[in-house]
């Protein structure tokens, strides 16, 4: 438990010490702004929201629409906030004494990511939980679904962490961790729109490849559609999405600390 | 604990590193073998490269060994208990630079199982000890190199360890830094602690180990106590006025060792009443001695000397 809490305590103080912290709270910042003052928005010399014009059910999907671009946006910026955490971790002078503390590596590497893990989260959700609150002062729409919608953008999290944190420990370069994530997202996104371009590929093994590549990878872009079904009070869209893309995530967090565990430092 | 009295057992390791182009592999230890027990003061010695730093990262669990076994403790060093009790200064170190000097203590700290007032407790004094008590809240990215050094011998010993690791740790010391350094390791040593220091620096371990070893190019040379290890054979510093390529030649001829710079000679005897062979020799060239000075060979360069025989026996 002494040792767990000391290197959360590290992580915290390492994102803490970076620059994101800035941009996550103007981010924040500027988002409770547009909800203090959207409502004095007038139509007709009325109030927008007092109107009656906007039924609870359109603001509660307008509010799930705007929280998965919300969220959507910042996973992106977490991406970058700890893409180069674990590579800093693993540099040449820093990551010796660590390894010389009564600690085995894979348990090591799993309290790293834990840690990593919840200090983010508790980002995410603090700003997620300040911009809810503006709406639903302002709004009059307490939709505590939002909360699934938040616990599930920790999970997506989660598996956007295992792959820049798989990348990270392979390469020890966070601008490759940052490729690396944005190629399999950006190929996965390609991917699942590959029926597309069937028609054009008569060879069928062309298809199985494609569909093969399509199954493996994980799918975060296609992850991110259960956040308005969820918010919605609807539930899981995509569950197939969820499911492949967590096995995937298991698996390179396996292979991560296999690769850890063998490692020269 | 197996064994009471060996703290360190190192057996038959090797540690073979891939070369960046295929087949160019570096062999940095070569089947070194060697015990240190328990309260000594153990300085493993060696020219830069020699591997000092690979064998203390196979034994603090950085670097997996290519072949064979080492314990600490009498524990395994692929054992996480293994590293229990032991403190370890790395070379070249990076601590974390957005932590203070006291955030390290509690982060490292720790990390070997302390709890946060136990941390609290012990962090004052070692600061205190180490001189960076009014560093404790500056982050260590402001650090000179001798203030992390300090900081580092701090974190060595909060856990209160029974073994000591450092590695090259007056590196980028200035002068009363390496005193002050000298003086904590000698401090522990009082303390009973097991210390295993790693230098190039013969005059850094000659002064307080108790037994040395030297490594040169991967192989362990010889291990010893200090005074054994390195004979301290005469030498002489002859001034002649007149010195010709001729009689240079015939003094190179009788003896080998011979440095000839000018009309100073500087020889090395197995035997002091050697000497006399020389003087005789010179003055029968005709050739006018000025002074015949004995001077003792200093271990630094008996070091270097053994060095050097260790590179012509292959
Ligand atoms: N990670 C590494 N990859 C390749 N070669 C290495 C690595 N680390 C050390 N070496 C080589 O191993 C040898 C021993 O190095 P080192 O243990 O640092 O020596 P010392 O500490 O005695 O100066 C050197 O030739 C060095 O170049
Ligand atoms: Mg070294």
């Amino acid at each position: 438990m002494n040792k767990f809490r000391a290197i959360l305590y590290d992580s915290f103080l390492e994102i803490k010490s970076g620059k994101m912290l800035y941009l996550y709270g103007a981010v924040m910042l500027i988002m409770v702004l547009i909800f203090i003052l959207v409502p004095s928005i007038k139509i007709n010399g009325e109030n927008l929201f007092e109107s009656g014009i906007l039924s609870p059910g359109m603001i509660t999907r307008g509010m799930a629409h705007f929280f998965s671009g919300f969220w959507g946006f910042a996973l992106f910026l977490m991406v970058f906030g700890s893409a180069w955490l674990l590579p800093a971790y693993l540099g040449k002078g820093r990551i010796e004494l660590t390894l010389s503390k009564p600690i085995s590596r894979m348990k090591l590497l799993s309290m790293k990511f834990a840690t990593v893990f919840l200090v983010k989260i508790s980002i995410l959700a603090l700003m997620s939980i300040i911009i809810w609150l503006a709406i639903a002062l302002r709004l009059g729409a307490f939709s505590m679904q939002f909360f699934f919608g938040l616990f599930f953008s920790f999970l997506v999290f989660a598996n956007i962490y295992a792959l820049v944190f798989f990348i990270g420990v392979l390469s020890r370069s966070g601008a490759l961790a940052v490729m690396g994530y944005f190629v399999i997202k950006f190929s996965t996104d390609l991917l699942a729109g590959r029926e597309l371009v069937y028609g054009f590929l008569g060879d069928s093994s062309w298809k199985t490849v494609l569909d093969t590549a399509y199954q493996i990878l994980p799918k975060i872009g296609e992850m991110d559609d259960n956040y308005i079904s969820l918010i919605s009070g609807d539930g899981f869209t995509n569950t197939y999405a969820i499911w492949t893309t967590l096995a995937f995530s298991a698996i390179i967090f396996l292979l991560t600390l296999l690769i850890f565990h063998r490692r020269d430092y | 604990m197996s064994d009471q009295t060996t703290a360190i057992q190192i057996t038959g390791i090797s540690k073979n590193f891939r070369g960046t182009l295929r087949g160019n592999e570096v062999r940095a230890l070569v089947d070194v073998s060697l015990a240190v027990n328990h309260g000594e003061i153990f300085g493993l010695l060696g020219p830069n490269g020699a591997g000092k730093t690979t064998l203390v990262k196979i034994l603090l669990g950085a670097l997996r060994p290519s072949a064979g076994t080492a314990t600490i403790n009498g524990h395994d060093i692929t054992t996480a208990a293994a590293r229990g009790r032991v403190g370890f200064l790395p070379e070249n170190h990076r601590f974390p630079p957005y932590q203070t000097g006291l955030q390290m203590l509690y982060c490292f700290g720790g990390m070997t199982g302390m709890s946060r007032s136990e941390i609290r407790v012990k962090a004052d004094g070692l600061l205190e000890l180490v001189g960076m008590s009014q560093w404790r809240g500056t982050r260590v990215k402001k650090y000179s190199k001798g203030m992390m050094q300090r900081l580092g011998l701090a974190q060595v010993m909060l856990n209160d360890p029974e073994i000591v690791f450092l590695d090259e740790p007056t590196d980028g010391v200035d002068p009363i830094g390496r005193h002050e350094i000298r003086n904590i390791l000698l401090d522990l040593k009082k303390m009973g602690k097991t210390i295993f220091l790693n230098s190039h620096l013969l005059a850094e371990v000659e002064s307080i180990c108790d037994r040395v070893a030297i490594l040169d190019r991967g192989k362990l040379i010889k291990t010893g106590p200090v005074a054994g290890l390195i004979d301290v054979r005469p030498a002489y510093r002859i001034e002649t006025t007149g010195l010709n390529v001729e009689t240079a030649q015939k003094i190179q001829d009788v003896y080998p060792g011979a440095i000839i710079d000018d009309n100073r000679i500087r020889v090395t005897f197995d035997d002091p009443l050697q000497v006399n062979g020389l003087t005789d020799l010179i003055r029968e060239c005709g050739v006018s001695l000025i002074s015949v000075t004995p001077e003792k060979i200093s271990l630094e360069e008996s070091f270097m000397q053994l060095i050097r025989e260790s590179k012509q026996h292959e």
